[in-house]
């Protein structure tokens, strides 16, 4: 279980007509953010993010904590706390606590059983004489199972400290009103995304919507997936591609860059998601590699692609030597070629003398 | 080491290495308040913003350069068209210029507002689709559908505008006929590349690549520039007869443009569209 900071506001857990509170807590997640980016937003009133990063960074969870505690305490009055998992973190929150890693089934046993927020299993277990959730994770699980069902089980194992929350902790919704709140409160940047169409949201845009939410439920929601264009050389990284999320804010990025050493257009129609391997053979059926000085050791007459038939080779362009992170472990040092065959064009990576199809101009 | 650049785009004084392309692109950048937009700002916006081709126009746009490929010069709702690459195509995927074919059939209609979809293509050069004039943002891509690639294009059928269709097992023929029949009743476009599971399935348009040529590569100097790519369409009804059309495709840019000569009958083949053998 991941060791979690939450930063709670009692004043602000609960929105107002006006949303004064929404918007003063976006700026605690502002203020929150400039010391670990990844920060999620709980639900209004409540983020929490990753400990173990900014605590080695900043000296240990108990400064971290301090630091964001004061960092937020002029916006508004703060709680911070740090435990296992997001239930026992809340909790550890509101007592103002960093509790030691390890420690989480502890702290959590003298609660009473009524804070996991299920009125009807509390009641239930207090004249069953279970008051503490201490008492109730000491129960084998096997007999919370046949008695309380999976939503027991649920909560037997946020009560013994094993898993780190109840499934309706998180407001998704709420927390989406956060980032929007947030977004709204930016000043606006110089790239302004695609205007909306008159009236927003179109009928077609809906319809869309219906049938792709459909195929995520047929094949899962990371089958239907998205492409984004970026910067970079090679055909592969020049496009993401995420999951296809309905309600995003798609925004393209660093399209202008210019990018020296990229292959110019036309693009390839076909960038396959891993590289094929491939040989390619000079006329006497010698390999044909690239030296160390960028140049080709003989005249590539023969390709074959995944142990396919070889077809010849008609045209060929390159090698165009690329050495990328050269500064980095992942340092990467080949050469690129296109490749004409009778019936198609191929984009060529040689790396360590082994040749892999990168892309197809299909 | 000189002040070369391959595609002519090389600002005064600028030097680059031989293998090194720099492209420069027109970006949508917003003043901000209070200042004049740059030129072109307005017209690009406005390119941006036409409004969606509602589901009650008959026709959905295509490139011109492909007008003559198609029976009303444009896309039928309701209608299958087959694209098929060379068949020679020795390669590891279905492609000998058929995914090109196939995305620049879409690419109309996707810069125009209509939502397109692609199923059973693992591996989309997103770049390309791009250049050709797809919208990535209305361009939802299910690249590995499995069994249930016929649930998943029936159900894209019913949303979207444009489905291509790239069925990773051989189709059985109720599957493909009941896929058709959805095609028609929802008014969409369904856009068939059949690879070597074959499609049993007679096409109202077939579309197939018979000749290509790349353009820019010799002997290890240039790079590839453009393709010339000959298309024959054969179809049904008004369109049993033969058209070999000769196309760009990519141009030097990544779009499409009409080449040579235009349209040529050929008389010798036969007239009918049969179904896709199996191969």
């Amino acid at each position: 279980m991941n060791r979690l900071l939450v930063v709670r506001c009692p004043d602000l857990l609960h929105e107002d007509e006006n949303g004064a509170a929404l918007r003063a807590f976006a700026k605690v997640v502002d203020a929150v953010e400039s010391y670990c980016p990844w920060i999620t937003t709980v639900r209004p009133g409540i983020c929490s993010l990753p400990a173990r990063g900014p605590a080695r960074y900043f000296g240990g969870e108990g400064p971290l904590a301090q630091l964001i505690a004061d960092a937020i305490s002029d916006i508004a009055t703060v709680e911070v706390g740090v435990a296992d998992g997001l239930f026992a973190a809340v909790l550890a929150a509101r007592s103002g606590l960093v509790v030691p890693a390890g420690g989480t089934p502890g702290f959590l046993a003298p609660f009473p059983v009524g804070i996991l927020g299920r009125p009807e299993l509390a009641e239930l277990l207090a004249r069953l004489g279970i008051r503490t959730l201490g008492d109730f994770a000491a129960l084998p699980e096997s007999h919370v199972l046949g008695r309380f069902g999976a939503d027991g089980v649920a909560c037997h194992m946020v009560a013994g400290g094993r898993s780190g929350e109840l499934g309706d902790l998180c407001q998704p919704v709420a927390g989406r009103r956060v980032g929007e709140q947030r977004a709204a409160g930016r000043p606006a940047g110089a790239v302004v995304g695609e205007p909306g169409f008159w009236g927003g949201v179109s009928d077609t845009d809906v319809r869309a919507g219906r049938a792709l939410a459909a195929v995520q439920d047929l094949i899962g929601p990371d089958g239907v997936v998205t492409a984004r264009l970026q910067g970079g050389r090679g055909p592969a990284q020049r496009a993401r591609f995420t999951t296809w999320d309905a309600g995003e804010n798609r925004v393209d990025s660093s399209l202008g860059a210019p990018w020296p050493g990229r292959i110019p257009s036309p693009a390839p129609a076909v960038v396959h998601p891993a590289p094929l391997p491939a040989e390619l053979a000079a006329a006497d059926g010698q390999p044909v590699s690239v030296s160390g000085r960028g140049l080709l050791t003989a005249v590539p007459s023969r390709l074959s692609v995944e142990q396919q038939p070889w077809s010849t080779v008609t045209a060929w362009a390159g090698p165009w030597p690329s050495d990328e992170r050269w500064w980095s472990r992942s340092h990467r040092r080949g050469a690129r070629l296109q490749a004409v065959t009778a019936s198609d064009a191929h984009l060529l990576l040689v790396e360590r003398g082994r040749w892999w199809v990168e892309a197809t101009y299909g | 080491m000189g002040r070369v650049d391959p595609i002519g785009h090389a600002k005064p004084g600028a030097i680059l290495y031989e293998h090194m392309f720099v492209e420069y692109r027109p970006r949508l950048v917003f003043p901000g308040p209070g200042r004049e937009p740059a030129e072109g700002y307005l017209a690009l916006l406005a390119e941006r913003t036409r409004p969606v081709s509602s589901s009650q126009t008959r026709l959905l746009p295509v490139l011109s350069p492909l007008a003559g490929l198609l029976p009303d010069g444009s896309l039928r709702r309701g209608t299958t068209i087959v694209v098929s690459g060379l068949t020679s195509a020795g390669g590891p995927d279905p492609s000998g210029g058929g995914i090109s074919l196939a995305m620049s059939l879409l690419a109309a209609a996707s810069g125009a507002g209509s939502w397109c979809a692609l199923v059973g293509l693992p591996g989309l050069g997103a770049v390309a689709a791009h250049d050709m004039g797809l919208d990535l943002d209305r361009l939802p891509v299910v690249p590995h559908p499995g069994a249930a690639w016929a649930e998943v294009a029936a159900a894209l059928i019913d949303g979207v505008d444009l489905v291509v269709l790239c069925p990773p097992f051989p189709p059985r023929p109720v599957m493909a006929r009941r896929l058709v029949a959805r095609t028609r009743e929802r008014r969409t476009v369904l856009v068939v590349l059949p690879g070597r599971s074959g499609w049993p399935e007679h096409p109202d348009v077939h579309l197939s690549v018979s000749d290509m040529h790349w353009d820019g590569a010799g002997t290890g100097d240039g790079y590839l520039q453009r393709r010339r790519m000959t298309v024959i369409a054969r179809g049904r009804r008004s369109a049993t007869r033969p058209r070999h059309h000769h196309l760009w495709m990519p141009s030097t840019t990544g779009a499409v443009e009409a080449a040579g000569t235009g349209i040529d009958i050929d008389v010798a083949a036969p007239a009918v569209a049969g179904p896709m053998a199996r191969t």
